[in-house]
C-alpha cells in the first residue's frame, strides 16, 4: 500500500487510469447529478491548461494576474518543468532551466524571484530523461510516482536577470517550498534526515522502501541563510505553507503512510494544532486569503477519488466537501483576492486521465455559510 | 453537421483582438452576430438547401457582409461564388430484364416494383449467361479471417446474382466482418474486379425487407460504378431460381451460416440481358470565399512566408424543409423549414465575424474565409474546394472550421482534429486561458463536416463544436435558442488562435492521424434503433443526446442523458463499440441493454426495427 500513497503527495499528483475505468462507468450519471451541489461553491469552472500530458500546482502571483505551476511539455524531457501564464495574454513561459526534474513553484512577493525545486545540477539529469522516454516508448504501463529525488534542491529565479540562486545544497529531497507573506522566509520540506546521519538498519529499510518517511519541515531565509528544522516525527511533513497571521500550515502523515492531516505551528516550530482529525489522506492545505479556513484534497470518499474539502481555521468543525468529481481533484489554491481557485484535477478524463489546472469563481459567502453549518469535528474513526 | 451529428460552428469574435475589448465592443458584436443568426435561419431563407433559392439568398446575404467589411474575391477570380455540380438525386429511367431460356420465349420484366436499378448504376444494356455468388462479399485478407463469395467461381462476363446484406446465421464476429463489407456499392466493385459485367440483387426469403426491390437511395456520389447493375422482385427472381432447379430459401439457408465455404455456381441454360437508366439529376451549389489579403509582408525580407494562408470556415447549407434526407422531424413536423440556426448559421456568423475582426488588424497572412455548401449532403462544397484548389493547400497553414457553436452550454466547448498539429494544444491553451472556455479536446480529425475534407487534404485543421441537442436537424433547430453571449466567445478564442497563426513564422506541422477501423460499418447498417448518441461526450459508454420519437430506443424507455454501457453483451465505451455492436444486432431481435439514469445502472430491452 505504500507506493499507492507516494502519489498522492503534493507534488505528484497521479491517476491511476484503472480506478478511472473502473468508476467512470458507475459514476457518469452521478457526476452529472453532483455537478450542481459543487457550483455552489465553483462556477464557471474551466480548464486552464492543455499542452502537455499533465500539469498541476497552479499557484498565483501576489497581484493575481499570473499563475505559475509545473507541466510535462517539452516532447524531450518527460519531467515537470516550471512556467508561468498570463491571464491577460494568455502567453506562457518556461521559467525552469529545461533540465531534469523541477516541482513546487512558488512566486516570492515584493520581488521579481520565483522559487522551485530542481535536479538540473545532477549530471544524470538528462540520462533520466532519456530512460524515461525510452521506457514510455517501450509501450509498457506502470502507476505514475514521484520519486523524491536526492538530489532536488530549491532555487530561486530571478524573472529580471533568468539567473538562478540556489537556496539549498543538503543531500536528500528539498521541495515542497512557500514564500512568507512579506517574502523574507521560506517554509519548505527537507528529506536531508535520512542523509546527514547514520541510519539503523530498520532506517535503512524504510529509506529504500519510501524516503519520504523521512520528509521533515524546515525554515530558512529568503536567501537560503539560517536553515532550521521544525519537525521531527515519523512519517511525511510537508506541503508547507505560510498562512496570514504568520503561522504555518502543512499536512502530516503518519508512519504508515495511509493517514493524513492538517496541522498547522508557529515558524519556531511551537504550538503545533492539529486541524483536521479525518481519518484518510488529507493534504495540500492551503489557506483562503480571508484566513478564515483551509482548503485541501482529501481521499475520505475512495481511495483513489480525491474530493477538495474546506474546513474552518481552528479546525472546530467537520470539513465540508466542495468538489464532486471523479478522480483526482485537489491542489486548491485561492487567488490573492479570494474570488477564483485554480485546482488540479483529472475531471477531463480520457485514457490514462492525468491532471490538468482548472480554474473556477469562487463563491466565499456560500463557503463561510457551509463552514458555519458544518457539525462539530468527529474524532476519526467514530 | 451532417448525420451522424457533428457541426461545426462559427461566430463572432472580434473582441478578441482589439487586446481588451471593452463592454461596447463584445455587446456591438454580440448584435451583429445575431443578426447573422437570425437572418441565416429565418423563413426566407427556407433552410438552405444546397441548390435552392434559399441557398441562393443565404450566399447574397454574406457576399453582403464580406463586401461591407473589405473582403476580396480570391486572386484571380472576380466573384466571391465558387460553383459545383452534384448530383441532387437519381431516378430510374426505365429498367428491363430479358430472360430467355434455351428452348422459350424471351420473358420481359419491367416496374419499379420489379426490377429497377441500382442508383450508381452505369446506364447500359448487357447480357450474359447467370452466377450466383451467394452474398456477393469479399473481405480483404486480414490476419484470421477470409472470405470470398468469388473463390472458384468464372464470373467473367457473365451476370452476377447476389444477396442483399450479409449471412444472417454467421456468429456474431463474422456477422460484424461481413457487415462491413456489405455495402452494395462495394458488392459492385468487387463483381466488377471479378470480371462481372452486371449485377442483380436479391433480398432473401429469410432477410428483412424479403423479395422486395432496392429503393432508389440518395446517391451524391457523380461516379458510374462501371457496372450494370439492378435489382430483383422475388418473383422476377423465381424463373432464374427455377432453372437452377433449387429452393432460393434452401440456398440461402446455406450461404446464411456465414462458412466461407459455401461456394455460389453457375445457372445454365439461361441468360439475362439488362438494359438498366438511370437518370442523375445534376445541380449546382455556391461555396462563398472571400479573403483579407496579408498587410504586411514577411519579417525576413528575403523569405516567403511559410505557408501564406490561413483559412476559417463553415457551411452555410442546412436541410432545406428535410425532404431530402438528413431530417430527424418527427411526422408531425413533416415538411417544414428547418431553420438550421445552430447547425449551422451559428458556424457562419462566427466565420463573419472572425472576418470583420481582422478586416481592421494587422495580418501577416491572408485570411480566407469559406462558407461551404453541400455539407449535409456530404462535404460536397469543401470536397470540391480541396479537389481543385484555387491555391496550392500546402501554403495553407491551417484551416479552423465551425460547425453548430452556437449552444454552449455550462461552458463546454468541444475541439476536435487537435491531433492533425503537435501544436494544437500550446495554441489553444493560450487562445483560452483570455476566453475562458471548459474546453474538451479530441484528436480524431475523421468527424462529419468539413475539417474532414480538409484534414484528407494534409492541412492541419480544427474543427469547433458545442454538442448535439434536440433539435438537431429539426425544424425547431431555431435562432432563439442559440446562446449569443457564449458564441461571440467562441469567435473570441477562435480569433485568439487565428492571430497566433496570423503571427508565428513557423505553420503548424500536419500530423496524420489514424482512423479507427471500427468506424467502417456504417454502409452495412440497415438497422434503426433510434438512438442519437452525443458524439461531444467524453463519458465511458455511449451518452445520449436524444431518442428519435417512436422509434425503438424511446420504446426500450430510453432517454437523452442516458449512457449505455453495455449491448448485446457488448461492453461500450464509446461511439465506435457502438457502432461495432450495432452491427451484431437483428432487426426485430430484442437485445439487452444496460445503461446509466441518475447513477443507477438499468437494464432493457430494444428491439432494433430495419432501416428502409
Amino acid at each position: 500500500m505504500l507506493k499507492f500513497s507516494r502519489k498522492v503527495f503534493r507534488s505528484a499528483l497521479s491517476v491511476s487510469s484503472v480506478a478511472v475505468v473502473l468508476l467512470a462507468v458507475s459514476s457518469i450519471s452521478v457526476a452529472t447529478q453532483s455537478a450542481s451541489e459543487e457550483r455552489q461553491y465553483l462556477s464557471r469552472i474551466r480548464r486552464l491548461t492543455v499542452e502537455g500530458k499533465r500539469a498541476g500546482e497552479g499557484y498565483w502571483s501576489p497581484d493575481g494576474k499570473r499563475l505559475v505551476f509545473q507541466s510535462e511539455r517539452d516532447p524531450a524531457n518527460p519531467f515537470y518543468q516550471i512556467f508561468v501564464l498570463d491571464f491577460a495574454t494568455g502567453d506562457t513561459k518556461r521559467v525552469s532551466p529545461g533540465i531534469g526534474k523541477t516541482t513546487c513553484a512558488f512566486f516570492r512577493p515584493g520581488s521579481d524571484e520565483i522559487m522551485f525545486g530542481s535536479t538540473h545540477l545532477d549530471p544524470k539529469s538528462k540520462q533520466y530523461q532519456d530512460d524515461e522516454l525510452a521506457f514510455r516508448a517501450s509501450g509498457k504501463q506502470r502507476r505514475y510516482a514521484w520519486d523524491y529525488d536526492a538530489e532536488m534542491d530549491i532555487f530561486a529565479y530571478s524573472e529580471k536577470t533568468g539567473g538562478m540562486k540556489r537556496l539549498t545544497t543538503a543531500k536528500g529531497y528539498d521541495a515542497e517550498g512557500g514564500y512568507s507573506p512579506d517574502g523574507q522566509w521560506i517554509v519548505f520540506s527537507s528529506m536531508r534526515d535520512a542523509y546527514n546521519r547514520t541510519l539503523s538498519a530498520e532506517e535503512q529499510k524504510q529509506l529504500v522502501l519510501d524516503a519520504s518517511y523521512f520528509a521533515e519541515v524546515y525554515i530558512m531565509k529568503a536567501d537560503g541563510s539560517e536553515q532550521k528544522r521544525l519537525t521531527d516525527w515519523n512519517g511525511y511533513d510537508g506541503g508547507t505553507f505560510f498562512t496570514k497571521d504568520g503561522r504555518i500550515v502543512w499536512r502530516h502523515f503518519d508512519e504508515n503512510g495511509l493517514i493524513a492531516n492538517v496541522w498547522t505551528m508557529k515558524p519556531d516550530g511551537s504550538d503545533r494544532k492539529q486541524i483536521t482529525d479525518f481519518g484518510a489522506m488529507s493534504w495540500a492545505p492551503y489557506e483562503h486569503p480571508s484566513g478564515e479556513y483551509f482548503v485541501f484534497a482529501s481521499n475520505k470518499l475512495g481511495f483513489e477519488n480525491f474530493e477538495v474539502f474546506m474546513v474552518d481555521k481552528a479546525g472546530a468543525k467537520e470539513p465540508v466537501r466542495i468538489t464532486y468529481s471523479d478522480g483526482f481533484d485537489g491542489l486548491p489554491v485561492p487567488s490573492p483576492d479570494g474570488t477564483q481557485m485554480a485546482f488540479t484535477s483529472s475531471r477531463a478524463g480520457g485514457t490514462g486521465a492525468p491532471g490538468q489546472i482548472y480554474l473556477a469563481q469562487w463563491n466565499h459567502e456560500a463557503a463561510m455559510a457551509a463552514l458555519k453549518a458544518a457539525p462539530p469535528r468527529k474524532p476519526a474513526g467514530k | 453537421m451532417r448525420n451522424p451529428l457533428r457541426l461545426v460552428l462559427g461566430a463572432a469574435a472580434t473582441a478578441l483582438l482589439v487586446a481588451t475589448p471593452h463592454a461596447q465592443t463584445a455587446t456591438a458584436v454580440q448584435s451583429r452576430t445575431r443578426i447573422h443568426v437570425e437572418t441565416l435561419a429565418s423563413d426566407k431563407f427556407e433552410g438552405r438547401l444546397t441548390g435552392s433559392p434559399g441557398e441562393k439568398l443565404a450566399a447574397d446575404y454574406i457576399i453582403g457582409e464580406l463586401k461591407r467589411m473589405g473582403a476580396k474575391p480570391l486572386p484571380g477570380m472576380t466573384d466571391f461564388r465558387m460553383p459545383f455540380t452534384f448530383t441532387a438525386g437519381s431516378k430510374d429511367g426505365g429498367t428491363t430484364l430479358t430472360l430467355t431460356r434455351t428452348g422459350a420465349s424471351p420473358q420481359i420484366f419491367s416496374g419499379a416494383a420489379t426490377v429497377q436499378a441500382l442508383s450508381f448504376s452505369d446506364s447500359a444494356e448487357t447480357s450474359g449467361s447467370i452466377v450466383f455468388a451467394g452474398y456477393g462479399l469479399v473481405v480483404p485478407e486480414t490476419q484470421n479471417f477470409g472470405y470470398d463469395s468469388y473463390a472458384g467461381l468464372d464470373v467473367k462476363d457473365k451476370i452476377v446474382i447476389v444477396l442483399r446484406y450479409f449471412p444472417e446465421d454467421a456468429d456474431q464476429n463474422t456477422r460484424a466482418i461481413l457487415a462491413r463489407y456489405a455495402d452494395l456499392r462495394y458488392k459492385a466493385q468487387a463483381a466488377r474486379q471479378r470480371g462481372a459485367k452486371g449485377m442483380l440483387v436479391i433480398t432473401g426469403p429469410r432477410s428483412p425487407n424479403a423479395g422486395a426491390v432496392v429503393p432508389m437511395s440518395f446517391d451524391t456520389a457523380i461516379a458510374g460504378s462501371g457496372l450494370v447493375a439492378a435489382s430483383l422482385s422475388g418473383d422476377a427472381f423465381a424463373p432464374i431460381m427455377a432453372a437452377s432447379g433449387k429452393s432460393l430459401e434452401a440456398v440461402q439457408k446455406e450461404f446464411d451460416s456465414g462458412n466461407p465455404h459455401v461456394a455460389g455456381f453457375a445457372i445454365p441454360g439461361i441468360t439475362v440481358a439488362l438494359k438498366a437508366t438511370v437518370i442523375r439529376q445534376q445541380q449546382t451549389g455556391n461555396n462563398v470565399v472571400a479573403y483579407l489579403p496579408a498587410t504586411e509582408v514577411r519579417l525576413k525580407p528575403d523569405a516567403t512566408l511559410d505557408k501564406p494562408w490561413v483559412a476559417v470556415g463553415a457551411h452555410y447549407d442546412h436541410l432545406g424543409r428535410g425532404t431530402t434526407g438528413g431530417s430527424l422531424a418527427g411526422t408531425d413536423e413533416a415538411n417544414q423549414i428547418h431553420h438550421g440556426a445552430d447547425d449551422n448559421a451559428s458556424g457562419s456568423a462566427t466565420v463573419l465575424a472572425i472576418g470583420e475582426a481582422f478586416s481592421t488588424q494587422p495580418r501577416k497572412r491572408n485570411l480566407l474565409l469559406a462558407f461551404w455548401s453541400g455539407e449535409e449532403l456530404g462535404l460536397l462544397g469543401s470536397n470540391a474546394f480541396v479537389s481543385k484548389p484555387p491555391f496550392a493547400l500546402d501554403t495553407l497553414a491551417a484551416y479552423l472550421n465551425f460547425d453548430m457553436v452556437g449552444r454552449v452550454a455550462d461552458n463546454k466547448l468541444t475541439v476536435q482534429a487537435t491531433g492533425t498539429s503537435a501544436m494544437w494544444p500550446k495554441l489553444l491553451e493560450q487562445a483560452n486561458i483570455v476566453a475562458g472556455f471548459d474546453l474538451v479536446l479530441q484528436e480524431d480529425p475523421y468527424q462529419p463536416t468539413d475539417v474532414g475534407s480538409f484534414n484528407t487534404a494534409s492541412v492541419a485543421c480544427l474543427t469547433f463544436f458545442t454538442g448535439a441537442h434536440q433539435e438537431y436537424h429539426k425544424p425547431g433547430d431555431t435562432a432563439d435558442k442559440i446562446n449569443y453571449e457564449d458564441l461571440v466567445r467562441v469567435g473570441e478564442l477562435a480569433s485568439g488562435v487565428v492571430r497566433r497563426l496570423m503571427d508565428s513564422a513557423e505553420a503548424p506541422q500536419f500530423t496524420k492521424v489514424e482512423q479507427k477501423t471500427d468506424t467502417g460499418g456504417r454502409a452495412g447498417l440497415r438497422l434503426f434503433t433510434g438512438t442519437i448518441p452525443d458524439y461531444a461526450s467524453e463519458v465511458k459508454g455511449l451518452l445520449l443526446g436524444g431518442v428519435i420519437g417512436g422509434g425503438p430506443a424511446e420504446l426500450a424507455g430510453l432517454a437523452k442523458g442516458d449512457v449505455i454501457v453495455e449491448i448485446a453483451g457488448q461492453s461500450i465505451t464509446n461511439i465506435y463499440d457502438y457502432t461495432y455492436a450495432l452491427e451484431l444486432l437483428k432487426i426485430g431481435q430484442p437485445a439487452k441493454v444496460v445503461y446509466m439514469r441518475g447513477g443507477e445502472r438499468k437494464e432493457t430491452t430494444l428491439t432494433p426495427a430495419a432501416r428502409k
